[in-house]
C-alpha cells in the first residue's frame, strides 16, 4: 500500500496563492505584536534560555555571557555516570569509579583551582576594561546637557519618510537601533512596515510600537544570521568608538537576509565645528564620514549616500558678480555642510 | 565485465545515503553492471547488508575490467584520499557537505571533517568523469568546484516502504484524542537542522494559538552537544510534556509519526535535498519550511516556504495552514503530487538514465 493511498482523499480546492499567503502571515505577525499578545521580550527570552544551555562556543561573543559560562564550568565532577543498558556493566563501572576516585579527585582539585584562578583573573581584567570604557565614554548627563542632544539621530523629521521609503519591501522585519522614543517606528508603521526598535534607555513607547530595552550591538549579536529584513542604525553610530562602529557594521550586515537593507543615519563630522564643545570633548567616540560607513557596510554598487538638509549659510545678495557668487558657494560648502547623512546599503538577493 | 562500485565513508543501511546506495546497487546490477558497496565503517548491520571494507577493493580486481568508482560524498573521509590515488575513473554522487561553520561551535572535530569534505570534493573534481547531484542546488556546487559533466538525479528513497507501526499509531492517536495539533520534524539532532528553532516557534505557537499542541522531533543524535542542549532547552522552557525527542525510530514507527502529524515544520539552515520533506508531503502532511539551501527546490509550491524563521512568523504560518481547511487540503494535495516526482520508480529511472549515458559514452 502506498503512502498516498493511506491518506484520506481531500478536496484539493484552489491552488494556494503563496505570495498572498506570505503577506497574510506577515500581517498576522504584525497584528499579534502590535496587540501585545506577543510581548516584546518573548523571543529574546527564548534565546536567553537556549544560550543558558548551549556550549560556550555556540552562544555568540557576548563577553559577560561567556565569562559567566566559564565560571560555571570551573567545577570538575569526578563522579562519572555509570548507566548502561548492558547487564552488570553499571556495577562494574561503580567498582572502577570507586577504585580511582581518590586519584581523580586529587587531579580535579588542582584543575578546578587553576580554572577558578584563571576566571578570577579574567574577571579582574574585565573590571579594568569596564573602568577604561567608563572613563572614555561620554557621561549621559553631559550628553543630555549638550546642545542639540547629540545622542539623538539628527534631522529626524527629514529622514523619517526617506528611510521608511528605503526599507519598504525589505525581506523581513525591520529593526531600528537606537530607536529613541520610537520616532522612526511610527513612520514605518504608517508605511505598513513590520518594525521594532531597541534603545538602551527604558522608555514607554506609544501604543502599537514595539520598543525593547537593549543596546544595539548586544541585541544584534544575539540574533540569528539573516533574521531581519532591514536594520536602521542611528544615535549610537555617532558616539561609539571605532572598534564598536566596525563591529556594528559587520554584525548588521550578517543579520539581514539576502536582499536585505542596512541604513545608517549619521552626523557629518565636517559639521562638527557647529556642535556643542562640551559634547565633543566628552564624547567617547566620534562620528564617521558617510563614505566610511559606505565602505564598512560593503554593499558595493547597491550602496548610496543621501545628504541631509543644508543649514542656512552664505548666500550671494542680488547683484553679486558671478565670480564672487561662485566663491561664496564654495565657501558655503566648506563651512556649512549638511549636519547629517544617510547611507543605504542594499545587499543582493 | 563493466563495473561501477560505490564507496561511502559510512554505510548505514537505514539512513538516507545508505538507502540511496542500496537502491543504486540494485539498479546497477539490474543494468547488468557489477556493483558492490565499499565503506570505511558500517554501523547498524551495514557489513551484514553486503558492504565491504574499502581497503579490500584492490585485492581481486582484474585490470581488464571497465570499472568506475562511484563515491557517495557527504563529508570528509579517508575513503576520498584512497579514491584519489586509484587509477580508475571516478563518479561523484554529491549529497552536499554541511557548512562547517554551522557545526564547528558544537562539534569541532566534525567541523574539521566537513572542511575536509569540501577540500576533497575540490581535489576530486578534475578527475571526476561525472558528477551526479541529488538536487540542482548541489549541482551548482559541483560546477563551482570544476566538475565539468554533471547531472541531477534525486535521492533514491522508497516513500511507500513498510506499514505504520500499529502500536505507535495507537499511542500517537491516543494523544491526538486529547486535543491539540501535532507538529513533526524528522532529522538527526544536529545544529544545522536547527531543531531549537522549531522548539522556539513551537513555544510561540502554544502561547498564541494552541496551548495543547505537541511537537515530535524524530531522529538520532548527530551531535551529542547539540542534543544535550536541546533536551535542556526543552526542559528549561517547561515544554517537556509537550515536546517528544523520539530518537531514531523504525521505518514503521516513522510512518506512524507522519500519519499522526498535522504539520511538518523544517527550519534547517542547510539541506542538500531533505528527504523527510518529501516523505511528509507523500503522507499528505502540509509542510512549513524555512527557505534555506536546497529546501525551496525540493518543496517548490507544494508547501509554505518562509523567508524568515523567527518564532512568531513560523507560528503564524502553521496557524494559517492548520486554520484554513481549504489551504491545508490544497497543500496536502500539492504535496502528494510533488512527492510523486520523487517516487522510487521515477528517481530510479532517472538514475539509470544518467548511468547509462555514462556507460554508453565510454
Amino acid at each position: 500500500m502506498s503512502v498516498s493511498e493511506q491518506v484520506p482523499a481531500a478536496d484539493s480546492g484552489e491552488p494556494v496563492d503563496h505570495a498572498a499567503l506570505l503577506v497574510e502571515i506577515d500581517q498576522e505577525v504584525a497584528r499579534r505584536r502590535a496587540s501585545g499578545e506577543l510581548p516584546a521580550d518573548f523571543e529574546r527570552d527564548l534565546d536567553l534560555v537556549f544560550a543558558r544551555f548551549a556550549p560556550v562556543h555556540a552562544i555568540g561573543d557576548d563577553f559577560g555571557h561567556v565569562l559567566e559560562r566559564a565560571e560555571s564550568s570551573t567545577f570538575i565532577d569526578v563522579l562519572a555516570p555509570t548507566d548502561s543498558s548492558l547487564p552488570m556493566v553499571p556495577q562494574v563501572k561503580r567498582v572502577v569509579r570507586k577504585a580511582i576516585t581518590w586519584d581523580l579527585r586529587h587531579m580535579a582539585q588542582q584543575v578546578t583551582a587553576f580554572a577558578s584562578a584563571s576566571v578570577r583573573a579574567l574577571r579582574l581584567l574585565a573590571e579594568r576594561v569596564d573602568a577604561l570604557e567608563e572613563a572614555s565614554a561620554r557621561p549621559a548627563s553631559a550628553a543630555a546637557s549638550a546642545g542639540g542632544s547629540p545622542d539623538r539621530a539628527p534631522d529626524r523629521d527629514h529622514w523619517a519618510p526617506l528611510v521608511a521609503a528605503a526599507v519598504v519591501g525589505a525581506p523581513g522585519r525591520v529593526l531600528h537601533a537606537e530607536a529613541d522614543d520610537g520616532w522612526l517606528l511610527a513612520h514605518l508603521g504608517s508605511a505598513g512596515v513590520d518594525a521594532y526598535g531597541v534603545d538602551p534607555v527604558a522608555r514607554t513607547p506609544p501604543a502599537g510600537i514595539e520598543l525593547r530595552e537593549d543596546a544595539a550591538l548586544h541585541h544584534l549579536g544575539a540574533l540569528p544570521d539573516g533574521e531581519l529584513g532591514a536594520v536602521v542604525l542611528s544615535g549610537c553610530v555617532d558616539r561609539m568608538g571605532l572598534g564598536h562602529q566596525r563591529r556594528l557594521a559587520a554584525t548588521a550586515r550578517t543579520k539581514v537576509a539576502p536582499g536585505g537593507i542596512v541604513v545608517v543615519i549619521g552626523r557629518d563630522p565636517r559639521s562638527a565645528g557647529r556642535a556643542d564643545p562640551v559634547a565633543q570633548d566628552l564624547g567617547g567616540g566620534r562620528p564617521l564620514h558617510a563614505e566610511t560607513w559606505a565602505h564598512l557596510l560593503g554593499g558595493g554598487e547597491g550602496t548610496h549616500v543621501l545628504a541631509g538638509p543644508r543649514p542656512p549659510g552664505l548666500r550671494p545678495v542680488p547683484g553679486t558678480p558671478p565670480d564672487l557668487a561662485a566663491n561664496l558657494h564654495r565657501l558655503d560648502e566648506l563651512l556649512f555642510p549638511p549636519a547629517s547623512y544617510a547611507v543605504v546599503a542594499r545587499y543582493p538577493a | 565485465m563493466v563495473a561501477v562500485h560505490q564507496f561511502l565513508p559510512t554505510f548505514a543501511p537505514r539512513d538516507a545515503i545508505g538507502t540511496h546506495a542500496r537502491h543504486a546497487r540494485a539498479i546497477l546490477r539490474d543494468m547488468g553492471v557489477e556493483s558492490e558497496i565499499y565503506a570505511d565503517g558500517a554501523p547498524d548491520g551495514g557489513w551484514r547488508r553486503g558492504a565491504r571494507p574499502y581497503r579490500t577493493f584492490g585485492w581481486r580486481r582484474s585490470p581488464r575490467d571497465r570499472t568506475w568508482l562511484l563515491y557517495q560524498l557527504s563529508t570528509g573521509s579517508a575513503v576520498a584520499e584512497y579514491l584519489q590515488a586509484r587509477p580508475e575513473p571516478k563518479i561523484v554522487n554529491y549529497h552536499n557537505v554541511t557548512t562547517a561553520a554551522l557545526f564547528t561551535p558544537w562539534e569541532p572535530h566534525v567541523g574539521v571533517e566537513l572542511q575536509e569534505g569540501r577540500r576533497q570534493l575540490a581535489e576530486l573534481a578534475p578527475a571526476c568523469e561525472l558528477g551526479v547531484a541529488v538536487s540542482a542546488y548541489n549541482e551548482a556546487e559541483l560546477r563551482a568546484v570544476g566538475v565539468v559533466r554533471t547531472a541531477v538525479a534525486p535521492v533514491l528513497v522508497d516513500l511507500d516502504a513498510g506499514a505504520p507501526d500499529a502500536e505507535v499509531v495507537d499511542r500517537l492517536g491516543a494523544a491526538k484524542a486529547r486535543g491539540g495539533s501535532d507538529w513533526l520534524f524528522v532529522g538527526r539532532l544536529a545544529p544545522h537542522k536547527c531543531q531549537h528553532d522549531v522548539v522556539r516557534a513551537f513555544a510561540a505557537y502554544r502561547r498564541l494559538y494552541d496551548p495543547a499542541a505537541r511537537l515530535r522531533l524524530v531522529g538520532g543524535v548527530g551531535s551529542h552537544a547539540y542534543a544535550t542542549t536541546l533536551e535542556r532547552f526543552v526542559h528549561g522552557l517547561g515544554l517537556a510534556g509537550a515536546v517528544e525527542l523520539a530518537g531514531s525510530v523504525s521505518q514503521g514507527a516513522l510512518r506512524a509519526h507522519y500519519r499522526a502529524a498535522d504539520v511538518f515544520v523544517c527550519l534547517s539552515e542547510h539541506e542538500g535535498f531533505c528527504v523527510p520533506v518529501i516523505e511528509a508531503m507523500g503522507a499528505g502532511v502540509p509542510v512549513v519550511a524555512f527557505g534555506a539551501a536546497a529546501v525551496p527546490e525540493t518543496v517548490r509550491d507544494a508547501g509554505v516556504v518562509l523567508r524568515a524563521k523567527d518564532p512568531a512568523t513560523v507560528a503564524a504560518a502553521v496557524a494559517r495552514v492548520l486554520g484554513d481547511g481549504a489551504a491545508r487540503a490544497s497543500l496536502a494535495a500539492a504535496g502528494r503530487r510533488r512527492a510523486g516526482d520523487f517516487s522510487l520508480a521515477r528517481s530510479s529511472a532517472r538514475f539509470r538514465a544518467v548511468m547509462q549515458g555514462l556507460l554508453d559514452g565510454a
